[in-house]
């Protein structure tokens, strides 16, 4: 008989248990025990037992992060996965891929699995979401009329928003015949003319929120052709309706703050717009005082007594200017003129019989030779200062 | 004044005066006269607001045969 090593043995069996279909993606009913979350890897370690019998489990990081809810010791649970060795301790558990809790029971996967198939046939689709209208006039809300979240929506718009009109269809939110009222009471607003539908209702935790996770009122939300805020009033479950509607608020009231504006934002865009509409017609105001005054300055530039008072200026100008021209003429004339008399002074003979030549004449004759001259002959001296006649008495 | 326009109508015809006024290329008494109007439907509107007062309708649906 051949020996092998322990490592061989524990190889072996998981191989056959690996090879297992029976105990390969099975699902499992038990209660949590000695679970423990490592810390630094993040895995998570449990034993899954039930009355007679426990066994090891493990589920790796990766998975735990996809889980919706913290599992706990004592918890009731469904969880999924495979049978494998672990070599090193020769020991056989459960490795998990989901843990679904028990509670929910068979519904609760349900619910997985619709959601699942609606987010893969695109009801939740973000594209899909349409915009509150800003001011809607018609608001539906799809609810009991005997419950407290028609009040809550009554409060709220009468406070809030009392423009509007409220259309409120009565519906069934529990029991059987929950989805088909639900589904008429969309109908019945839409075709009212709501812009705006609210569908919800109130309550708590421990209230059945069933009709709000059914494929038939997802399709309603989906198909209704104006927004759908949903109300179902749960904080910490997510409805199918939820998921499906235009927009989701926690309680009635806050889907009907959500549905239309405070008229408080009103009066204050009405002020604004005043204000806006003060500020337009006093710009307008000044640019046309502005404009004005260009223009009466540039008229007044063209008035006649400026232009007059310009032509006047320009005659003042020539006439200093031609003045001025003319005075320089003479001017100039007059000193020629001096110049001329000096020179002509110079020349004068008078000048040099003063300087003590003399003049002869003989008979109005100038004489200048003796040669004209005979003895008898009178003559007449004339000197710088008076005359005198005298007779030749010895030429030569 | 128009008394049927319903609030929104009002705004909405606000908000065409506003923008007309900002244009700034239209004469000066038309002008006056859009302001004029502005002032009205404001006026209008606040009144609106003041008045208002939720219309609640109820349908019983066929909830109420069930």
């Amino acid at each position: 008989m051949p020996v092998i090593t322990v490592t061989q043995i524990n190889r072996y069996i998981g191989s056959i248990l690996k090879n297992d279909r029976n105990i390969q993606g099975v699902m499992v009913r038990g209660e949590i025990s000695n679970y423990v979350k490592h810390f630094r890897s993040g895995h998570v370690y449990f034993t899954l037992k039930d009355s007679e019998s426990a066994i090891k489990a493990v589920m790796f990081a990766n998975s735990v992060s996809r889980l919706k809810f913290e599992p706990e010791d004592g918890m009731s649970v469904i969880v999924s996965g495979s049978i494998g060795v672990y070599e090193r301790d020769g020991a056989y558990q459960l490795y998990v891929n989901d843990i679904i809790p028990d509670g929910a029971g068979a519904a609760g996967i349900a619910l997985e699995q619709l959601k699942k198939k609606l987010q893969k046939e695109g009801i939740f689709d973000k594209a899909h979401k349409r915009s509150i209208p800003p001011m809607p006039k018609k608001i539906g809300a799809v609810t009991s009329l005997s419950g407290a979240a028609v009040r809550d929506i009554i409060n709220v718009l009468s406070r809030r928003y009392p423009l509007g009109e409220l259309y409120v269809v009565n519906a069934l939110v529990q029991g059987e015949a929950a989805a088909n009222s639900v589904c008429r009471g969309i109908l019945k607003a839409e075709a009212a003319g709501c812009e705006i539908i609210i569908v919800g209702r109130g309550g708590g935790s421990s209230e059945d929120l069933s009709v709000f996770n059914t494929e038939k009122v997802a399709y309603a939300i989906y198909n209704c052709k104006v927004p759908v805020i949903s109300a179902v009033g749960h904080e910490t479950d997510v409805t199918i309706a939820d998921l499906a509607a235009d927009l989701r608020a926690p309680t009635p009231s806050a889907a009907a703050e959500l549905a239309a504006p405070d008229i408080a934002l009103l009066y204050e865009k009405l002020s604004g717009i005043e204000r806006h509409m003060e500020k337009a017609v006093l710009t307008f105001f000044d640019k046309s005082v502005d404009r004005f005054t260009t223009l009466n300055a540039r008229l007044l530039a063209q008035s006649p007594e400026k232009r007059l008072k310009l032509t006047d200026e320009r005659l003042l100008m020539l006439e200093t200017r031609s003045k001025t021209a003319f005075l320089r003429y003479i001017d100039r004339i007059e000193r020629d003129l001096a110049e001329k008399a000096a020179k002509l002074d110079s020349l004068s003979p008078l000048k040099v019989l003063s300087r003590g030549y003399s003049l002869v004449y003989n008979e109005e004759k100038l004489i200048s030779s003796s040669e004209s001259l005979e003895n008898g002959d009178i003559i007449r001296i004339i000197f710088g200062n008076g005359g005198a006649d005298a007779e030749i008495k010895d030429k030569w | 004044m128009k008394e049927k326009a319903t609030f929104e109508d009002n705004m909405n015809e606000l908000g065409r005066i506003v923008s007309e006024l900002e244009k700034g290329d239209i004469p000066l008494e038309k002008a006056v006269q859009l302001y004029g109007e502005g002032v009205k439907l404001t006026a209008a509107c606040r009144k609106q607001l003041d008045k208002a007062k939720i219309k609640i309708t109820e349908d019983g649906g066929e909830a109420e045969n069930e």
